[in-house]
This record gives C-alpha cells, sequence and structure tokens, in this order.
C-alpha cells in the first residue's frame, strides 16, 4: 500500500477530543461553509467519491463543493473572479505540482491584485494544495513549493504541522481578506492530535513553539517540525523547537528570541534550497542579530536537485529523524559517530 | 450603414458621446505623450470606439468586467470618469488606481470593473469567475469577458470556453478582433476561426464593430441571451486598429490599410444620425465641444493633484 509507511506516525500529546489532521482540514471546511454561505470549493476532483483524501467528505454543503475540469490556470482565473465578485473560495489541489500550471494566475494576478488597485477591493481568496512524497511519485508529484511561492509579494503562505494548527490556521485563512495559499503535506493526514470541536483562528503570523530548550534552535515548518520534534525526543536533543506555522507573513520575533536564548540555529526545511524558506530565515537572522549566534548557521534542506522515484533515493533525498538529530549533534558540538548519531 | 429604426433618441446620443469621449481622450493624448508627462504604456482605442460604446450601453453596474491592457475605451465607456482614468495616467494619487496601476491596470468598483490585467488572456477566466460568482450570489449581473483577437491564441481562452458552457456561468465573452496581434496579422497568428469553434460550446452572434448600430443589436442579443439563459454567450467583432499596438504612433502596417472614412465608427454613425435626423449638424458639434471641455476640467485635474508619497514604499 502506497500510504501505510507514515500512518499515525505522530500523535502530539495534548488534553480533549483527538482527531486526526485530514478530519481536522476537513472540519475547519465544513464548518466554515456553514458559518459563511460564501464560502465555496472548486477544484479538479474536489467532489469525487476519494474527497480529496477524506477533507471534502460527508460536507454540510456539497452542493458549494465543484469538480473542475483539468484546466488548472482558468479555473485558478475562476477563484479569483469569485473572490472579486464577493465570494470567498477554496481552490482545492490534489498535488501542489498543479499550482506552477496556473503561475500566470498566482503570479501576475492574485498575488498582485489587491497592491495593484491600491487595497480597493478585498482578495478572500484560498488555495489549498496537498504535498506528495514516496511510493515513487518522483519529480512531478512530490513537490513542495513554499519557498518558490513565498517570493510572490501579495501572497501569504501557511504550512500546518499538527491537527490543531490545520484546523486552525486554514480557518484563519478563509476569513483572511488577502490570498493565502495553504500547503498540507501528505504525510500528516493520519496523525493525530487534540482539535477543539468549536470554530477557532490562528493568526497568520504567529508561529509556535513546540517544545523549550537550551542548546540550539530549531526552526522547522510542515513535516519537518514533526520529524524535528520526534529527532528531539528520541535522540536527546535539548532544542528549542520553533514551527513559524507560515513561511509568510513570518514570525521572526519568535525565531530572534530563541537564538539569542540558544545562539544556535538549525533550519529544517523540506524544499529546495536556493534562495528558499530557510535561505530566508538565515537572512532575516543575520541582518537583525548580528552577533548573537555562536556557531554558524546550518540548513538541512533537500538537495539542489528533482524528486527521484526509487525509494533508496527517495528517502535518502528527504532529511529524516536521524539526519535532523546529526545535524544538530554536529551543530551544538556534541561528538557524532560516523553513519550514526553519536 | 444600413438603415435601422427602433433605437432611442438618447441611446444614440450617449453611444455618440462615449465613442467622441474616447476618440477625443486620444487625440489629447498624442501631442502630450512625448513630453512624458504621463508616464505609462498607452493603447489607444483609435478605431475601435463601436465596440465598447455598443456593448456597455446594455450593461449596468453590477455587471463585472475585468479589462485587458487596452483599457481606455472599455473603461469609460463601461463608467470611469474620465477624471480618474487621466489623473491615473499622470500617475497621480487621484486616479482610479490610485497611482499604482497606470493605464494598463484600471479599477472602478462602483462602475463593475474590479481590475484590469495586462497578461493577454488571463482576464478571460477571471470574468467567467465573475459571473459565476454573480450567479451564486443571486444577483441578476452577469460577468463580461473582454479581450482581443490575440487572446484567443493562449490556452486559457479555451479553458474559459469549455469552463463557461459545462458549469452554464452567465458570462459574455467579446472578442473585440483588430486582426492584428501586436504587428502579427491574424492570419498568422491564429490557425481557425474561435467564434466558429466557440459555436460548439455557446450561442455565437456576430457584429461590424466599426459599426455601432450592427455592435448594439447583436450586443443586445447576446447580453440578453445570457441574462436570460444564465449561461454563456460569444460576441465577435470585427474591427481596426488605427494606432500601433502601443504608443501614439498611427499604424502603418502594409496588410492593415486604414480608410480615415469608411474604417471610422464615428464618422459612419455621425452620417447615421443626420441622414435619420436624430441629430443635427449643430447638436453633433455641441457634442464634440462638451467633451473638449470635459477633457480640460479632467487634464487640469490630473496636473493639479498631488504625486504619491515615495516614503509610501517603505522596505
Amino acid at each position: 500500500m502506497p500510504w501505510s509507511r507514515f500512518d499515525r506516525e505522530w500523535t502530539e500529546p495534548g488534553e480533549g477530543r483527538i482527531l486526526e489532521f485530514k478530519d481536522a482540514v476537513r472540519e475547519a471546511i465544513d464548518q466554515a461553509m456553514q458559518l459563511d454561505e460564501r464560502v465555496f470549493c472548486l477544484g479538479l476532483d474536489a467532489d469525487d467519491r476519494y474527497a480529496v483524501y477524506g477533507t471534502m467528505k460527508d460536507l454540510t454543503h456539497p452542493e458549494r463543493v465543484m469538480g473542475t475540469p483539468i484546466s488548472e490556470n482558468a479555473c485558478t482565473g475562476v477563484a479569483l473572479g469569485l473572490a472579486l465578485s464577493g465570494m470567498r473560495p477554496i481552490h482545492i489541489h490534489m498535488r501542489a505540482d498543479f499550482l506552477p500550471v496556473a503561475m500566470d494566475q498566482i503570479c501576475n494576478y492574485i498575488a498582485k491584485w489587491r497592491d495593484m488597485f491600491d487595497d480597493q477591493c478585498k482578495v478572500p481568496l484560498v488555495i489549498r494544495a496537498v504535498i506528495g512524497r514516496g511510493w515513487g511519485c518522483g519529480a512531478q508529484h512530490s513537490q513542495t513549493l513554499h519557498g518558490l511561492f513565498a517570493r510572490l509579494p501579495g501572497l501569504k503562505v501557511v504550512t500546518p504541522a499538527t491537527p490543531h494548527d490545520a484546523k486552525g490556521l486554514l480557518l484563519s485563512a478563509i476569513r483572511d481578506d488577502s490570498p493565502v495559499l495553504v500547503l498540507e503535506h501528505r504525510w500528516l493526514f493520519k496523525n493525530e492530535g487534540p482539535v477543539p470541536e468549536e470554530i477557532y483562528f490562528v493568526p497568520l503570523g504567529e508561529g509556535r513553539r513546540m517544545r523549550e530548550g537550551r542548546d540550539l534552535t530549531i526552526v522547522a515548518n510542515s513535516l519537518a517540525a514533526v520529524h524535528a520534534m520526534k529527532a528531539c525526543e528520541s535522540e536527546g536533543i535539548d532544542a528549542d523547537l520553533i514551527d513559524p506555522r507560515c513561511v509568510k507573513p513570518l514570525d521572526l520575533p519568535l525565531i530572534l528570541g530563541s537564538v539569542e536564548k540558544t545562539g544556535r540555529l538549525l533550519v529544517v526545511d523540506y524544499d529546495s534550497p536556493f534562495g528558499g524558506f530557510a535561505a530566508e530565515i538565515l537572512a532575516q537572522v543575520a541582518e537583525a542579530g548580528p552577533g548573537i549566534l555562536r556557531a554558524p548557521a546550518r540548513r538541512l534542506t533537500f538537495p539542489d536537485r528533482s524528486m527521484p522515484a526509487s525509494g533508496p533515493l527517495e528517502r535518502r533525498f528527504y532529511p529524516d529523524v536521524q539526519r535532523i538529530a546529526e545535524a544538530a549533534h554536529r551543530l551544538c558540538g556534541d561528538p557524532v559517530a560516523a553513519g550514526g548519531v553519536g | 450603414m444600413t438603415e435601422r429604426t427602433g433605437i432611442r433618441p438618447e441611446q444614440a446620443m450617449k453611444m455618440l458621446r462615449t465613442m467622441r469621449t474616447i476618440r477625443q481622450l486620444s487625440e489629447r493624448i498624442i501631442p502630450l505623450y512625448p513630453k512624458d508627462v504621463m508616464e505609462t504604456p498607452v493603447h489607444l482605442c483609435i478605431g475601435q470606439e463601436a465596440v465598447s460604446a455598443g456593448l456597455c450601453i446594455h450593461l449596468r453596474d453590477e455587471d463585472l468586467m475585468v479589462l485587458g491592457h487596452r483599457t481606455h475605451g472599455p473603461a469609460l465607456a463601461k463608467g470611469l470618469p474620465l477624471k480618474s482614468l487621466v489623473a491615473e495616467l499622470y500617475g497621480r494619487t487621484t486616479g482610479c488606481s490610485h497611482a499604482r496601476g497606470g493605464s494598463m491596470h484600471v479599477y472602478d468598483g462602483e462602475h463593475g470593473i474590479p481590475g484590469s490585467s495586462a497578461i493577454v488572456g488571463g482576464n478571460i477566466a477571471v470574468s467567467v469567475g465573475l459571473g459565476l460568482g454573480r450567479k451564486l450570489l443571486g444577483s441578476e449581473g452577469i460577468g463580461v469577458a473582454y479581450f482581443g483577437d490575440g487572446a484567443t491564441d493562449a490556452g486559457v481562452f479555451w479553458e474559459s470556453l469549455n469552463f463557461a458552457a459545462l458549469k452554464e456561468v452567465p458570462v459574455l465573452f467579446l472578442c473585440e478582433d483588430n486582426g492584428l496581434s501586436n504587428v502579427m496579422p491574424k492570419s498568422e497568428h491564429m490557425f481557425a476561426d474561435p467564434a466558429r469553434i466557440a459555436g460548439e460550446f455557446m450561442p455565437v452572434y456576430r457584429a461590424d464593430g466599426t459599426d455601432v448600430l450592427s455592435v448594439y443589436e447583436e450586443a443586445g442579443r447576446a447580453v440578453a441571451q445570457v441574462r436570460e439563459s444564465r449561461g454563456p454567450a460569444y460576441l465577435h467583432c470585427t474591427t481596426k486598429r488605427w494606432m500601433q499596438h502601443q504608443g501614439v504612433l498611427e499604424d502603418d502596417l502594409p496588410y492593415n490599410p486604414i480608410d480615415p472614412e469608411k474604417d471610422c465608427p464615428i464618422v459612419r454613425f455621425e452620417e447615421f444620425l443626420l441622414r435619420t435626423r436624430l441629430a443635427t449638424p449643430g447638436e453633433l458639434a455641441a457634442v464634440g465641444e462638451e467633451i473638449e471641455r470635459d477633457l480640460d476640467e479632467a487634464f487640469a485635474f490630473a496636473e493639479a493633484s498631488p504625486y504619491p508619497d515615495p516614503e509610501a514604499m517603505e522596505v
């Protein structure tokens, strides 16, 4: 089975009702559609029996879910038109790799629309896209792309790591009057965690300290945040773990405050390295806090090439718990045994 | 021009006034443009005025239209105030996009222009979304996708036709076919007749885009079709571009000959108005003079308006 390897990889500790990530996403959409009749979903396969990996299943208002042809560029334009006409559309993609098909609309239209007309209009548009990985998905079905899209002025980019944040960030994105891209990693979908039943909003631009530590700061988002958490727990790393939750707007004060305390920074970014999210964090820390680093800051990212299909190559392409732990130990000057964690 | 009746005098005069405003604004821009008082690429509409005037007389404020790069004609016809447009060309804060847009990016929320785009083709899809939004919100309004023949080369045009038909979107596809994509003649950029193929997806209407009465009649049918069916329609208007694609120089392409009498929608319409006694020579002259005064006022307003504060562009 393609997805069996990552079933319930991590459960977020906490009190209250426990939901899977995918069900938290579903609940956010369902509640938003119940609350506001202008919320309207569209997308390729958004309305089929598989319900976008269950995230669109058994919605209260299925009449407001529209399946679309394989016309991502036009449909993204349609979504912009819906937003400009007073609706609050959510455009859904089964793979983040389909977003570049609509790059004209996302880059030239949606991201710029409010600024181009001096904020005379609102663009309450959410684009949801699922990041794939593994089982030979290869170069065109495994891209993360959050660094690419965060480059576009006017676009907010959100990358939830936990069921709680998946719901709260998506509700904030739907409520926002500017375009927001929400990237959900497929490998998080069966993770569990506490999720309040009521509607709540995780503010866009507010990061979260996932654990307290003294030796170094690890910044990681989406699946990387979960892997970093596991690395800390299983390998005895005393890290302050920051999940920015939003690539943009970025919670720089939270990161800086942590780096001032620990003096060491490792950014784990499951994306390509050049000019990306990790590079941006390193640049902002360098600009904002000269002299606060006791050791050179480090990035752990994909190599600067496309995703291979074969399992052994793919598993080497992605950093993992072991390599995060290794990188953290090296940064702290701990002995690291060849081929393993010291 | 064929003899037609049934048009009310006030509608005829409104269309004339719209066409003359578009023309006289263009003629005002031409000598000023080399002085760099308007630092923005203009795409003038001389020769194409009838399409905007004949279409927009059937539209209401609740009908939404995202324009392409050639904005002046359709925007003015849809209701954008002259002052707001001229101030935007001058890069002043009083412009319709508050000096952020320029000639190619105009905005007028009040008159149903939620923006315009300079990337050819994409505005068609956005306008389909506008129409779908009108339908979903229970409005009687429609979307209007206003584009040139060059845009029919783009994949997004065909995707939009399919989507609008498939989902029964109340949107009018308006192709203002001036036969040129920049300097390329249509025969070199489009193999088939897009309007004919559009007929597989929706009702198609065709008009002579240099004859405002032809546009008026066919646009009336097409808009009524969209409004009543709450589904799409296509209106193809052939016209002629007198100026170069961009800027203020006359076009001199050998394959785009212009006859300043026969190809002029204003000359043709004024002849009709005189012949049918819908207007007197004095009334026609008065329209032109009134627009000159409006232009004086609009340009004075623009020149007196402040530039935006550069400090607003903080890093």
